[in-house]
């Protein structure tokens, strides 16, 4: 009852802000219409010289006791749409204390945290009400990174919940998962606060914004989402790019096939598959990057070895340190297929297998035995 | 055990000379010492085989003698594995005595499966040969077999080539000479064998229960110490006789629950219980299984089984494997059930479908002591662990890559987890707030989220769990969110590669339907446990132990029906189906006897 109480209290002395959006709300950024530096805390790039400005949606997040808050949407000078952001007050209750929290959340326009702002009149505190200091405050930025948080799935109670000790063990008993996730990943002091503040972010707002980014999008919003290095936009427009916006866009796809999230390159190559038979020639940049992917990526492009060139089976002779026990063996089988194997590959399969080094040379071994 | 030796006199007529060769299988020693028998591989290289599991101190030697039938000098082999090759030392090494001779030659120092020469010994007929392994390391040192030769050809390394040898020289027959006939045989003593066993014998079926651990329940065994999770459904009576508590996973509060589910199962006068009998072959005619063969992981003794109705419930579906079942493996494409979920996409659900499963586990524990404890440089397992450093492993410890296979591959899988372990485990103690901190458990056995899944009349998808599809026959009930597990190296290569995370899909109450829990071809096949007939991410909510632990009371009383009426598993679903859930139901108390009344 405490906390509806302080929580009415509070609300009315906002009341009329609230009613009419967050500018008017949040006190350190009611100038903030124009963004022409990165959030203070933040997880895509901020190119030098960008100014973005501020434009209203119908989208908002109602928050206890405050009611509803707008979240805008920040354009570049084109109108292009790049970041929703909403000042935010909300209050936060801890054992009958409730205090608000003052804070300024962005999300990318596929609703997910892009980062935030701190507010300078009204810091954020910790449960016995000392000011989060700034290592608690890039704490708060990679709890909210984390869209998987344990925070999701656990009612606030369970959080507090020690486990029980060990009946063998007693107190050695070995500290359950979940107590060790939560303390590794909020502030500590600041349970209820962090958990506020990513069910805000990740709330349902996150469909909604991204719902309002989909009714907007084009070509052009693709293929700079493709070029973004955010990882989940590249998937997005990698899931989004039609069979000729790859071909137009081929470059960079074969860019992020070497830099990318091992994500990210399983996609493109498991939606390029039929690429390597049909236009051999074009995917040689995928073949020369062999050596520096991923295994799970590596091994799905080991599936296309038969239309690989003969150059390119064998220069990956030279590169067989790299290759797991299955993926080598993957090689060998191709080799095996073929009428001839080169003396070149020959040389380089017995230089391998002499190596005392080498995990898997004993299969080199064996194949050049049963293929001599 | 000597008898258990096997002698082979091979006549060489082209050279007028008379060769013996013996072969010791390492398994069968009369005292295995501190070695432990693993036998998790048998179908990949070979046999079980002795491992040195001393979480690096060197383990007791094993022993046994051997009485030779010719005196002379004698070439030994050992089949053994390097099992981290590299710029560092074999952390598996060990060494063998013979007589009173401890050969100078380090073993465990060859890549991938095979014989290691190790020297030769002079050898007198006249007094039995004492046989040692020294382990040097305490680092899973392993020894399969070790092979004595009057000649010095040494045996095939090539598991298939040694699988012939192996018969040859041993001579063994093709079938096994016992044959054991049962009503129900139930292959697998995980939470679903357990469980199927039980409510077949309460049923009145004689029922063989067939495990290739000294110890009942599988990932909740004391050896491998997860807590089983989901809800009890329509067999809480049967499934407390088996469970555990929650304690964390990993702890040693599973010995308790251990000596409970022991107890519980060898309290059935009709269940024959076959502790350290690893199946190892069935066979099917006319689309039925006809037997099940079984080997004693220490002895080789085999023997058949028959019955008219079997449960496959060994986790990788070998059983249905065997006998041609229809079965799936990896992930299924986003169409193919339409299983998407938009907030993570192609983790979840791929648009393509490929070989990423579920990991495996390997948990382990430290504790702290009153004095400082040492641990040793472990090189060979840096490249894993990296700068990755902790004193306990909990469920997050999972290894899965798409180029592994969770059944082919599981040794490798299993390797990998030690490495990780010891790695991450060797970093903490370099802070001295662990110097007093000892290794105090680490499993080798894998524990498995997923591998074979068995296909049945129904297939169970995450759509079922999302929708709470109800079935006239759902006979499992489950609330457990649908979990699907991933690698978080996936999303960022700087992670760990043997950590996951999971994916939490809270559905509402769900059924799985009878239908999921019999193969669809092979006729007289049941299937209980992670091997059920599911997709990928339909086995994210039910692979857990109660709810496999379901899966077999409901397939036990099925297979008590299908005794009654002389009738396959899938008639009880088309013919029998309201007597079926009648019995589930009457079952749920214990019948208060006669006398009481």
């Amino acid at each position: 009852m405490r906390r509806i109480a302080l929580g009415f209290l509070l609300f009315v002395t906002h009341f009329c802000d609230a009613q009419f959006g967050s500018p008017i709300a949040f006190s350190d950024s009611q100038e903030k219409t124009v963004l022409e530096a990165s959030p203070e805390f933040f997880i895509l790039d901020w190119k030098p010289n960008t100014s973005l400005h501020i434009s209203e949606t119908p989208l908002e997040i109602i928050t206890d006791s405050v009611g509803a808050q707008k979240v805008n949407l920040f354009r570049d000078n084109t109108e292009a749409p790049i970041l929703y952001s909403s000042n935010i007050i909300t209050p936060v209750c801890a054992d009958g204390d409730c205090k608000f929290m003052h804070i300024t959340l962005y999300w990318t326009l596929l609703g997910d945290y892009a980062g935030f702002d701190r507010s300078v009149k009204e810091p954020l505190t910790k449960h016995d009400h000392d000011e989060f200091l700034f290592s608690d405050y890039w704490k708060l930025h990679d709890l909210l990174k984390d869209d998987n948080s344990i925070l999701k799935r656990r009612a606030i109670d369970e959080l507090v919940t020690k486990p029980k000790p060990s009946k063998i063990e007693g107190v050695d008993a070995l500290s359950g998962a979940t107590v060790k996730e939560v303390k590794e990943s909020v502030v500590s002091g600041a349970l209820y606060s962090c958990y506020v503040a990513w069910h805000l972010v990740h709330g349902k707002i996150k469909e909604q914004i991204k719902a309002h980014t989909v009714q907007q999008q084009d070509e052009a919003m693709l293929v700079q989402m493709l070029n973004n290095d955010h990882t989940n936009y590249q998937m997005y427009a990698l899931e989004n790019l039609d069979q000729n916006q790859y071909k137009v866009n081929f470059s960079r796809v074969s860019e992020l096939f070497k830099s990318g999230i091992p994500l990210v390159r399983s996609f493109i190559i498991k939606n390029l598959a039929s690429s390597f038979s049909q236009s051999p020639t074009t995917m040689q940049p995928f073949w020369d990057a062999l050596p520096y992917i991923d295994i799970n990526t590596r091994s799905l492009l080991l599936q296309h070895i038969d239309f690989a060139s003969d150059a390119t089976v064998t220069h990956i002779s030279t590169q067989l340190s790299v290759l797991t026990k299955n993926q080598l063996l993957k090689y060998l089988e191709h080799l095996a297929s073929k009428k001839v194997i080169s003396t070149e590959v020959l040389k380089n399969l017995e230089h391998f297998s002499a190596s005392n080094k080498e995990k898997n040379a004993y299969l080199v071994t064996e194949f050049l035995e049963d293929n001599s | 055990m000597k008898n258990l030796l096997t002698v082979l006199i091979l006549f060489i007529a082209s050279l007028n000379a008379v060769a013996q060769d013996i072969l010791l299988e390492a398994e069968s020693f009369d005292n295995p010492g501190g070695w432990v028998v693993d036998p998790q591989f048998v179908e990949q290289m070979g046999s079980p085989y002795l491992n040195a599991h001393g979480m690096g101190k060197p383990v007791k030697n094993a022993s046994t003698s051997v009485e030779f039938k010719k005196s002379g000098t004698y070439h030994i082999w050992v089949r053994t594995m390097n099992w981290v090759p590299g710029e560092w030392e074999a952390p598996g090494r060990f060494q063998l005595k013979v007589g009173e001779t401890v050969l100078d030659t380090v073993l465990g120092t060859r890549s991938g499966w095979g014989w290691q020469y190790a020297g030769e010994a002079k050898i007198n007929k006249k007094q039995a040969t004492h046989i040692e392994l020294q382990d040097l390391t305490g680092f899973n040192g392993r020894c399969d077999a070790i092979y004595f030769s009057t000649k010095k050809d040494a045996p095939p390394s090539s598991t298939k080539k040694l699988a012939a040898w192996r018969q040859e020289i041993t001579a063994q027959p093709n079938a096994p000479e016992e044959v054991k006939t049962y009503d129900l045989v139930v292959v697998g003593g995980g939470l679903a064998g357990c469980a199927a066993a039980i409510a077949g014998a309460e049923q009145g079926l004689k029922v063989a229960l067939i495990h290739d651990r000294p110890v009942l329940g599988g990932n909740a065994s004391e050896e491998i110490r997860v807590h089983t999770l989901g809800i009890y459904g329509n067999f809480e009576r049967i499934l407390k006789k088996i469970d555990t508590e929650h304690y964390p996973n990993g702890s040693a509060d599973a010995k308790l629950d251990q000596e409970k589910r022991d107890k519980n199962v060898k309290s059935y006068d009709n269940i024959d219980l076959f502790l350290n009998w690893r199946a190892y072959d069935a066979l099917s005619e006319e689309n039925s299984v006809k037997y099940v063969d079984a080997r004693q992981t220490f002895t080789g003794e085999r023997k058949r089984f028959t019955a008219p109705y079997f449960v496959d419930s060994t986790g990788d579906g070998w059983i249905g494997f065997w006998a041609g079942a229809e079965f799936s493996y990896g992930r299924e494409s986003v169409d193919t059930y339409g299983e998407h979920w938009e907030e993570h996409g192609e983790l979840w659900s791929p648009k393509e479908a490929d070989n990423a499963v579920m990991g495996s586990s390997v948990l382990w524990g430290s504790k702290d002591t009153d004095s400082p404890q040492s641990f040793p440089e472990v090189p060979w397992a840096m490249p894993v662990s990296k700068d990755y450093s902790e004193v306990n492993g909990e469920w997050q410890w999972e290894f899965s890559r798409n180029d592994l296979s969770q059944i082919d591959d599981a040794e490798e899988i299993r390797d990998h987890m030690l490495r990780a372990i010891y790695g991450s485990f060797s970093s903490a103690k370099k802070d001295e707030v662990n110097e007093n901190r000892k290794l105090e458990w680490v499993s080798y056995l894998v524990g498995k989220r997923e591998s074979r899944r068995l296909v049945g009349d129904h297939i169970f998808t995450f759509n079922n769990a999302k929708e709470g599809t109800e079935f006239p026959d759902g006979v499992v009930i489950e609330t457990r969110a649908v979990d699907v597990h991933y690698q978080t190296v996936l999303e960022d290569e700087n992670n760990p590669d043997f950590i996951s995370e999971a994916l939490f899909y809270r559905a509402p109450q769900y059924y799985i339907p009878y239908r999921s829990l019999y193969s669809k071809n092979i006729k007289n096949l049941f299937m209980a446990g992670r091997n059920f007939s599911c997709s990928h991410a339909g086995l994210g909510g039910p692979r857990v132990m109660l709810t496999t632990g379901q899966m077999g009371a409901a397939v036990g009383y099925a297979a008590s029906l299908c005794k009654k009426y002389e009738v396959m598993p899938r008639e009880i679903y088309t013919g029998y189906l309201e007597e079926y859930l009648n019995l589930i139901e009457d079952q749920k108390y214990e019948k208060i006897p006669t006398s009481k009344k």
